[in-house]
C-alpha cells in the first residue's frame, strides 16, 4: 500500500524556542516545529516527556512561558480575543472526549456553530449531519452521548471539531481512554481525513497510525524533540539510543 | 373521654383560617429564595473569580452572613437601618431571606460549579468560545442541575425560616399561630395548626424539586 500525502510546501505552524514550566519543573524545553498544510505528524514519546503539553500549548489551553508560535504566519499572542479566533482554526480532540453531556449528539456538534461562529439553526443541523454522516453516526443524532460507546463519543467529539471548518486538527491521545477493540473506528475516521488532505498532529501510542498515515513522526522525550523522521525511517532505523529504547518498549517483537 | 387536655377537634375547624398566613410565608419564601438564587450565583462566581478583590468580596459576604444568625441580620434590616431607610416588614423580611440564603446558595453554586470536569471548560474554549459563553452555555447548565437537591434542602430550611419574619410583624404562619394561641388560650392547638401547616409546605416543596430532579435526568446514564 503506498501512500498518499498532502504534504504541500506551505507552512501553516511554526513553533519557535517554546518553553513550558510547571512550577519549578521545564516541561517543554526549546521546541522548534513547522509543520506543512496538509501535513500529518504523529508526536510519540513516554509518558511524562511533554508530548501532550506541547499539543496543549499551541492551541493556548496551556500557556507557554517562552516561545512563539505562528498560525498561517501570524504570530498568536496570548490575547483573549484573538485566541476565540485562533482556536477556531485549530481544532481539538481530547483523550477523555470532552463531550457536553447535558446536549444530545447533534446538540455536541451544533454548538460551535451557531454559538462561536453564529450560524443560523438550520444551516447548522444541515452540516451537523453531514459530519455525522462522515463519522458514520448520522443515526445517533438525536441521543445524549451518555447512550453512545467510547469510540462513538469520540467520533462525534471529531466530528464538533470539524464543525469549526479548522485549519488543523490536534488529537491529543485520541484513543488511549477507549477499549481495544473501539480504537479502530477512530482511528479509521482519522485516517480518512488524513487522505482528505487535513493537516494533522496527533499525540498518540498507536504505532500502525503512526506508520500508515503519518507523513512525519516526532519522538519527543524529557521536553525536547529528540528525533523526527519519516515513519519508515523512524521505525526502521532510529538515530538514538532513547528511541530505539522506546520503541522496542512498543512495538511488537520482530518475527525473524 | 378527655384524655388529652387539648381540644383537637378546633384543629380540623380552624385550619383554614391560616390559609392567608400560609399565603405570606409562601411569598416571603418564594421572594427570599429568588433573591437568594440571584445573590447566590453573583456571589459563587465571584469567589471564582481570577480577580483578587472580587473573589475576597464575596468570601468576605459569604463569611459575615453565614457566621451569624438570621434573626440578627432581620433586626439590622428592619430596625437597625430605621436611621437611614425605613423599609416595610414584608419587603424586609424578603430582604433578609435573600442576603441570609444567598450566602449558602453561594456556596451550593460554588461547589457545583467546581464539581464539573475542567474538561468541559478547555472543549468550550477550544471551540473558539469566550471564557463567559462557556460558563453560560456549557459549565452552568450542567452545575444547575448538581446544584438542585442542595438548593431542595435550602428551600425547605428558608421555607421554615420565614417564620422569623413574625417577630417584625409580618402576618405569617408563626405570626397568626402566636395570635390565634393568646386570644383562645389553646396554645398547643394552634401551633399543632402552624406545624400541620409548614409540614404540608415542606412536603410538596420536596415533592416538587424531586420531579424537577427525575427530568433533569434525561442525558444521564441508563
Amino acid at each position: 500500500m503506498t501512500k498518499q500525502t498532502h504534504k504541500t510546501e506551505e507552512t501553516i505552524l511554526k513553533i519557535e524556542h517554546l518553553k513550558k514550566w510547571f512550577g519549578d519543573l521545564e516541561v517543554l524545553k526549546d521546541i522548534n516545529l513547522e509543520v506543512k498544510r496538509g501535513e500529518v505528524v504523529v508526536i510519540i514519546g513516554a509518558s511524562g516527556s511533554g508530548k501532550s503539553t506541547l499539543l496543549r500549548c499551541i492551541n493556548f489551553l496551556e500557556k507557554a512561558q517562552k516561545g512563539k508560535i505562528y498560525v498561517n504566519g501570524k504570530q498568536v499572542r496570548q490575547q483573549e480575543k484573538q485566541l476565540n479566533k485562533v482556536r477556531q482554526g485549530l481544532g481539538m480532540v481530547f483523550q477523555h472526549f470532552n463531550l457536553f453531556p447535558h446536549m444530545t449528539v447533534i446538540g455536541n456538534v451544533m454548538e460551535g456553530m451557531i454559538h462561536v461562529k453564529n450560524m443560523p439553526k438550520e444551516k447548522a443541523r444541515e452540516k451537523a449531519l453531514e459530519l455525522l454522516e462522515q463519522v458514520g453516526l448520522s443515526d445517533k443524532a438525536d441521543i445524549y452521548p451518555a447512550m453512545i460507546s467510547g469510540g462513538q463519543k469520540q467520533r462525534v467529539a471529531i466530528a464538533r471539531a470539524l464543525a469549526m471548518e479548522p485549519e488543523i486538527m490536534l488529537f491529543d491521545e485520541p484513543t488511549s481512554a477507549l477499549d481495544p477493540e473501539l480504537v479502530g473506528e477512530v482511528l479509521s475516521v482519522m485516517t480518512d481525513l488524513a487522505n482528505k488532505g487535513m493537516t494533522m498532529l496527533v499525540v498518540t501510542h498507536e504505532m500502525w497510525f503512526a506508520k500508515e498515515v503519518a507523513d512525519r513522526v516526532i519522538f519527543m522525550d524529557d521536553g525536547i524533540i529528540l528525533e523526527e523522521a519519516p515513519p519508515e525511517e523512524m521505525f526502521s532505523a532510529p538515530k538514538e539510543e532513547r528511541t530505539l529504547a522506546f520503541l522496542k518498549q512498543v512495538l511488537p517483537p520482530q518475527d525473524e | 373521654m378527655n384524655i388529652l387536655p387539648w381540644d383537637l377537634t378546633v384543629i380540623p375547624q380552624r385550619f383554614f383560617q391560616f390559609a392567608d398566613a400560609a399565603l405570606y410565608t409562601l411569598q416571603i419564601t418564594f421572594f427570599g429564595i429568588l433573591l437568594g438564587l440571584i445573590i447566590g450565583l453573583v456571589a459563587a462566581l465571584g469567589r471564582l473569580s481570577k480577580r483578587q478583590w472580587i473573589s475576597a468580596l464575596s468570601k468576605a459576604y459569604i463569611f459575615l452572613i453565614r457566621g451569624t444568625p438570621l434573626l440578627v441580620q432581620l433586626f439590622i434590616i428592619y430596625y437597625g437601618l430605621t436611621s437611614i431607610v425605613t423599609i416595610d416588614p414584608i419587603p424586609s423580611a424578603i430582604i433578609a431571606l435573600g442576603i441570609h440564603n444567598g450566602a449558602y446558595i453561594a456556596e451550593i453554586f460554588r461547589g457545583s460549579i467546581q464539581s464539573i470536569d475542567y474538561g468541559q471548560m478547555e472543549a468550550a474554549r477550544s471551540l473558539g468560545m469566550t471564557q463567559g459563553k462557556a460558563m453560560q452555555r456549557i459549565v452552568l447548565p450542567q452545575a444547575f442541575k448538581r446544584a438542585v437537591p442542595p438548593l431542595g434542602n435550602q428551600l425547605i430550611i428558608a421555607l421554615k425560616d420565614s417564620s422569623l419574619a413574625s417577630t417584625i410583624a409580618v402576618p405569617e404562619l408563626m405570626l397568626k399561630g402566636r395570635q390565634m394561641g393568646s386570644s383562645s388560650f389553646m396554645y398547643m392547638e394552634m401551633f399543632l395548626i402552624v406545624g400541620i401547616w409548614y409540614l404540608i409546605m415542606t412536603s410538596l416543596l420536596s415533592f416538587v424539586m424531586h420531579r424537577i430532579e427525575q427530568r433533569l435526568k434525561v442525558s444521564d446514564h441508563d
